[in-house]
């Protein structure tokens, strides 16, 4: 720390701050344009000059200037502020004043300068520019005539986002901020350009002239997309979610947010929610009242033979509450996230670790030394901890080591190294690095102790690297390398996404992977370990929650086998879409069209609710009270950012009152159910909904690390057939993305990527109709030809109800299919 | 520029060989900051810097798009657009003023029917206006790629027009 003096006011400040973070920190207001606290400092707007008595009184900036030991600071004397009138009478100079229809209006750090050092009046004159505004795009609208140069857009796409859209282009007066050859933005929009942008330069189009700034309604919430736990800031006017507001100070991902999270929201108040509950009269589905709709489905619980599916996009309250009503039911039959997509967790963690969740954390990722990443798709799975990957590998020299399938953006970040292996090969490849470390006798100390050691040498016995290398399509040599890069590091950290396009990514992976972490015996030092990264927002909890089958109750696939023999006769899905979202369509439509008596509660008539005898509206998170579990069982407290849509409940209420129908006591309120899940569940103790604050709280992961020796080999590859593997795209998120238009916009439909030389030898360009057929059935899919693609791998993405991957994909990590024009 | 414009150019823009791009970018690809030698490398090749060659440059090494188009507005060595065959420079400097090179300008605008740092359409004349060659005892002064000729006269403008129409442009 170091001593200063700022207005004469005697501050300290750390000794890396520049003058404007310690002015801050002390809360000292110094007025700037081109700083953002996630940035590195760029000194472009000028705005902050401050004088320090030691540079005699020369004016300098206060964003780039390091503090001094002793420095005595001036941040407003008459000179200063009249520099800061000049600096804005220049900026205004070519910045049109359109703020009456300007969307940036009331929430403009320009406007809002010029009011509070009042330039009422120029004393330059110039012409204003005349850049054509692109709206290309239906999200981000650049209107390069109000920019100031800050240069934030572009650093924050080249240092965070890393996908460098946006540049200084020209030079001097010509100067402007553009993508290259002047085109349209063609990116991820995640719009963190437009979140930084002081004025009204960048612009969300979907906010365009919806309300002003003033008058929206500040929710603060979390996101309810992914399981990073993103916190978000909902614009709320009139019962309407509007926008999404830049908080630069929310989360640990300092309002960071993807083009989901940013641009999603709008399944909230979708016109398609589903407002009245509905019951199945003959063909159609009718409208009736809740007490009529409950009623019926309380009967038919109280019947028995009763399974449930949730989505694990539910509050850990509702979960609880569901499980409760399934005892009620006499069923043991439940579980989520079609079974295997939880089993990463539920039994190989469970058996490696002796714990469910992660032991490591996102923090972790800034703190690490070197990250192993399984499939560049962490960066489409969860965007936002792909920013925390980028900013860790480019600030931080953190090294970065991925296995996958197929390349993508991670691969390109710098000094990173790709292990390209041929499809369905994960394991292999992870137990040859584990055999290198033991071989080269690279393993921790302690890991002879651990128990299952003997098991394991045993059993990686036959996975040489030389042998999985030709197997994987690499060199022994990369392995190796590998192996010993992962051994030498101080603090390793692995990361894996798992989910329903993931059915590769399961048990023996997540066992394959904890053996890596026990045996260099960095498990549990900050900054290493292994982070498992489930999809939905609340999968972790989910899984916290216990909501999926204890042995000898059915899993997912033998609940819907279950009910296409008759032996489940109600079914209760709770927000899922089994029918898009779950492998081979036949086999869950078959179930689904079997089932005596099937209930639904979603906010929209899915595919699946469509199917349905009853359903049930239910509310979005924004309307509804509980807490989120996230990846690292961080534990987020949420509540009602607008009244519930229409007749629609919250799950809760749903389950409560089904509860009461069954004979049963509901809890009165979350927070009662949330004290339950504190009492009763590990690692959640002595929370409550005061304690999580804004921030939330780390559930504690106890673990007691065990070898879990796995062997698993890829399905062989078919002559002439293609590899296709499934994933996310970065632009979804599950199924319920398809109700949020900016989502929609950008990424509208299904697709199979393909690689060039295929492509080329198939005469298939992008857009191209092809026919995509496996032994469980087919589809067509537009083309999109991409450099990312290995020769023989195409790869598409599953949350598409039209044109959806599970026509033609059972469930397998590998498929092998043809194509046809 | 407008993405008509653009697309325009892309349209004049003839067939480009990449491979002459390729093994530019071979002789570099290990070097660190090679982004500007390969650039210059590239325009050397061709002369300018095709838009299809700058994708190539942005994918092999590793560079933003965006980063590299900035680069390239920013220094005026680089070219976005095909340029001709002989680049004619005159100078417009204090010393090549007084001596008449307004009419020495107007003039070769006249005979090649193009205005400041414009092209022909047959690839064969680029025109520019320049600040100062560096030789004012010559003035007024014309450079026609690397040779000079000077003490430039009406007259002088015809006979160099003449003379390089016949030249092969290849």
């Amino acid at each position: 720390m170091v001593n200063l003096t700022i207005d004469d006011k005697q501050v300290t400040a750390p000794k890396t701050a520049t003058i404007y973070e310690a002015a801050k920190l002390n809360g000292i207001n110094i007025p700037i344009l081109c700083h953002d606290n996630k940035l590195k400092p760029f000194g472009a707007c000028r705005m902050c000059l401050v004088e320090v008595e030691q540079m005699k009184g020369r004016q300098i900036p206060a964003c780039t200037t390091p503090v001094t030991e002793g420095m005595i600071i001036l941040t407003s004397t008459p000179d200063i502020v009249k520099a800061r009138k000049m600096v804005l009478e220049l900026l205004l100079l070519n910045h049109p004043i359109d703020c009456p229809v300007c969307d940036k209006g009331g929430d403009c750090d320009l406007q809002n300068l010029t009011y509070e050092y009042k330039v009422s009046a120029n004393r330059f004159t110039d012409e204003k520019f005349h850049h054509e505004i692109d709206y290309n795009n239906p999200l981000i609208e650049r209107d390069m005539n109000r920019c100031v140069l800050c240069g934030k857009c572009a650093r924050i796409c080249d240092e965070i986002v890393s996908f460098g859209a946006l540049t200084f282009i020209d030079r001097g007066i010509e100067t402007k901020i553009g993508c290259e050859f002047e085109g349209a933005l063609n990116c991820e929009f995640c719009g963190s350009c437009v979140s930084v942008c002081p004025v009204g330069s960048l612009l969300a189009r979907p906010f365009k002239f919806k309300s002003r700034f003033w008058a929206l309604t500040k929710q603060k919430t979390v996101c309810g997309y992914c399981g990073t736990g993103c916190n978000l800031t909902l614009g709320v006017k009139d019962n309407k979610v509007l926008t999404t507001i830049y908080d630069d100070n929310q989360g640990f991902h300092k309002g960071q947010l993807c083009v989901r999270g940013r641009f999603g929201y709008q399944f909230i108040n979708s016109d398609k929610r589903l407002a009245k509950p509905l019951i199945r009269r003959g063909n159609s589905l009718v409208e009736s009242s809740w007490d009529e709709a409950l009623e019926l489905v309380a009967g038919r619980l109280k019947s028995g033979n009763v399974a449930a599916l949730a989505t694990p996009r539910l509050a850990n309250e509702e979960i609880v509450l569901f499980k409760k009503l399934m005892e009620l039911s006499g069923s043991k039959d439940y579980d989520h996230s079609a079974g295997y997509a939880h089993s990463a967790l539920t039994e190989g963690f469970a058996k490696s670790l002796g714990a469910t969740a992660s032991p490591s954390t996102i923090l972790d990722i800034q703190k690490s030394d070197l990250l192993l990443v399984v499939k560049t798709d962490a960066y489409e799975t969860h965007p936002v901890v792909g920013f925390e990957i980028n900013m860790a590998v480019k600030n931080k020299g953190v090294k970065l080591y991925i296995l996958s399938d197929k390349r993508g953006k991670l691969a390109r970040l710098p000094d990173a190294k790709t292990l390209l292996h041929t499809p369905g090969n994960e394991i292999a490849l992870i137990n040859a690095v584990a055999k290198t470390i033991l071989d080269e006798k690279l393993a921790g100390a302690s890991a002879g102790s651990v128990e299952g050691f003997v098991e394991l040498e045993k059993g990686l016995s036959a996975f040489t690297p030389e042998l999985v290398s030709a197997q994987c399509g690499l060199t022994a040599d990369e392995i190796k390398q590998l192996a010993r890069a992962y051994a030498a590091a101080e603090k390793p950290l692995i990361i894996f996404p798992v989910g329903l396009a993931y059915p590769g990514h399961n048990a023996e992976m997540a066992s394959a992977l904890a053996n890596l972490a026990i045996l260099t015996g960095k498990l549990g030092v900050e900054g290493s370990g292994i982070l498992c990264m489930s999809e939905k927002n609340n999968s972790q909890g989910a899984v916290d929650m216990g909501f999926y089958p204890e042995a000898g109750a059915k899993n997912a696939i033998q609940i819907l086998d279950g009910c296409a023999s008759g032996a489940v006769k109600t079914l209760f899905v709770a927000g899922e879409n089994p029918l898009v979202s779950y492998p081979d369509q036949t086999r869950v439509r078959n179930a689904l069209e079997k089932v005596d008596f099937l209930v639904v509660s979603d906010l929209f008539l899915t595919e699946t609710a469509a199917m349905a005898d009853v359903v049930l509206p239910a509310c979005s998170f924004a309307e509804k009270e509980g807490t989120f579990t996230a990846i690292d069982r961080r534990v987020q407290h949420f509540k009602p950012a607008i009244q519930k849509i229409g007749q629609s409940r919250s799950d809760f209420e749903i389950f409560s009152t089904l509860i009461t129908l069954l004979g049963g006591r509901a809890p009165v309120s979350p927070a009662a159910v949330f004290a339950e899940i504190a009492a009763g569940v590990p690692g959640y103790e002595s929370m409550n909904y005061a304690t999580l604050g804004e921030t939330g709280q780390f559930a504690k992961v106890a673990i007691k690390p065990v070898f879990n020796s796995v062997s698993l080999t890829a399905s062989k590859a078919e002559s002439g057939k293609m590899a296709l593997v499934t994933g996310s795209a970065l632009y979804h998120c599950g199924t319920l993305s398809q109700y949020g238009e900016g989502p929609m916009h950008v990424c509208p439909e299904g697709y199979l990527e393909i690689s060039r030389t295929d492509a080329a030898n198939m005469k298939v360009g992008n857009d191209d109709l092809l026919t995509v057929t496996s032994a469980s059935g087919s589809a067509k899919l537009k083309a999109r030809v991409s450099p990312r693609m290995p020769v023989g791998v195409v790869f598409s993405p599953y949350h598409f109800s039209d044109s959806s991957v599970n026509q033609f994909w059972s469930g397998a990590a590998v498929t092998w299919v043809t194509l046809a024009k | 520029m407008s993405d008509a414009v653009a697309q325009q150019i892309e349209e004049q823009e003839p067939e480009v060989d990449l491979s002459l791009a390729n093994s530019v970018i071979d002789k570099y690809i290990d070097l660190p900051g090679n982004l500007m030698p390969v650039l210059q490398g590239v325009q050397d090749e061709y002369g300018y810097i095709p838009r299809v060659a700058a994708d190539l440059i942005a994918e092999r090494l590793n560079v933003y798009p965006s980063q590299i188009y900035g680069v390239l507005t920013f220094y005026a060595q680089f070219h976005l657009k095909p340029r001709g065959r002989f680049i004619i420079r005159v100078c417009v400097g204090t010393a090549c003023h007084v001596q008449g090179a307004p009419r020495i300008v107007e003039t070769f605008f006249d005979k090649l029917g193009i205005g400041h740092a414009e092209t022909t359409p047959d690839l064969r004349y680029t025109f520019e206006k320049v600040a100062c060659l560096g030789a004012c005892g010559m003035a007024p002064l014309a450079m026609v790629n690397d040779s000079t000729y000077g003490s430039m006269t009406v007259q002088k403008v015809a006979e160099i027009v003449d003379d390089y129409n016949q030249r092969p442009l290849k």
